[in-house]
């Protein structure tokens, strides 16, 4: 479940804050700086562009945060700008390179990848980052944004500027990839569960 | 259901229910990353130099200027001398006070390389905790951030190639920084405690 939710901000820090106060959105900072890198970090997989992000991401929260209604949670408001920022700044790379959504997609259906099955690499599958780290940065949105935000394919698809069938696609895609770090996983949870199992009922 | 209902639904069918469990509880416990502290400085930077923040004496700078004096009385009372910066500023050189509040009148004498081990394994102790608190409260956040500062300003200052610092002064500064992490441990202990049950 996602974290913005859940971080509690006084309601008088956020008035603080229309006004302009800095402190408080120090405070703000502080509170959400960490979430909102993460998701930066996890899309970006670069430091420094995610560091970048996350100043511009509260850089606009101090602009616009007059316009916070405060119907949801102020987390909810301060992920949607970051989410925003980071699609964005993958849209703007994926152009400097030539390419867009669209070859991302060709790329992750054709490409016939050799960490997706690839015994050699069991370790590194049982590794949730290096397998997330794996995908294409857009399946891995795809994956951060469903899984871990709780965001439907409809405003994943509407986020990307694509249909649903798009998201879908990125997602299947991506847990096909995922699929050898999970089996191991499971594998590895049943067999300590009978390994339990039979030390207790030695008991 | 349309075929292409039935399509989606197929395509979504990458893993079995117990498998999409175990990754979103997988990728759900992903420990959050805690940014370089000087993307606020950045962002502060910024926001002033455009005017977005209220036009008026930052707290910031009040508080920083009102530990400047504290210090100065601290240190005048207990008659201890001010570490002094040299800034070569063309011809002219200003000498500062470093801003932080330093009591060096009771202090026992410490091994000033007994701090630096104390001081690194009390960041070895922070870094073990969990990064982000589920819940946090603002005013604990506040407090976090008013310690974090206070540690940021000492390591500033010890920090300053142009500073000068007797022995003395040093120790003082150091069994500062040790006090106040010592402070932002419990406050993260107790976090981390609220955070289990």
């Amino acid at each position: 479940m996602s974290k913005f939710a859940d971080i509690q901000i006084d309601p008088a820090i956020v008035k603080r804050a229309t006004r302009g106060d800095a402190k408080a959105h120090e405070i703000l900072y502080r509170a959400f700086s960490a979430p909102v890198y993460s998701v930066c970090l996890r899309f970006t997989r670069v430091p420094a562009q995610a560091e970048d992000l996350l100043q511009e991401t509260f850089i606009e929260v101090i602009r616009k945060i007059t316009q916070f209604r405060g119907d949801a949670p102020i987390g909810i408001w301060i992920r949607r700008i970051a989410v925003s920022k980071a699609l964005m700044f993958l849209r703007s790379a994926w152009h400097a390179r030539g390419q867009s959504l669209d070859d991302d997609w060709e790329e992750m259906t054709f490409e016939v990848r050799p960490s997706a099955a690839g015994s050699q690499q069991h370790d590194q599958a049982m590794d949730l980052d290096a397998a997330m780290a794996d995908l294409t940065p857009v399946s891995r949105a795809v994956v951060w944004l469903h899984d871990v935000e709780g965001y439907t394919h409809k405003e994943i698809a509407g986020l990307m500027g694509k249909t649903e069938s798009f998201s879908k696609s990125q997602l299947s895609r991506a847990y096909q990839r995922l699929r050898p770090m999970l089996d191991a996983e499971m594998e590895r949870e049943s067999a300590t569960s009978v390994m339990q199992e039979s030390v207790l009922g030695g008991f | 259901m349309t075929d292409n209902e039935t399509q989606d639904d197929k395509m979504n069918c990458g893993l079995s229910i117990a498998e999409r469990e175990v990754l979103q509880a997988r990728l759900g416990e992903l420990e959050d990353t805690v940014p370089p502290r000087e993307v606020w400085k950045r962002i502060e930077a910024q926001a002033r130099a455009e005017g977005l923040f209220q036009q008026r004496v930052a707290e910031g700078t009040k508080w920083f200027a009102g530990t400047g004096i504290a210090a100065a009385v601290v240190l005048a009372v207990l008659n201890i001398p001010f570490a002094t910066t040299v800034v070569d500023n063309g011809d002219q050189n200003i000498s500062a006070t470093p801003p932080v509040s330093v009591a060096t009148g009771n202090a026992r004498p410490t091994n000033l390389n007994a701090l630096m081990v104390q001081s690194r394994q009390i960041e070895r102790d922070l870094r073990s905790l969990p990064g982000q608190p589920s819940l946090m409260r603002a005013s604990t956040a506040a407090t976090i951030a008013e310690l974090e500062d206070r540690i940021a300003v000492i390591d500033y200052w010890l920090n300053h190639p142009q500073v000068r610092m007797s022995q003395e002064q040093t120790e003082a500064y150091w069994r500062e920084r040790v006090r106040l992490m010592n402070s932002l441990l419990n406050l993260r202990r107790a976090q981390a405690q609220r955070m289990a049950f």
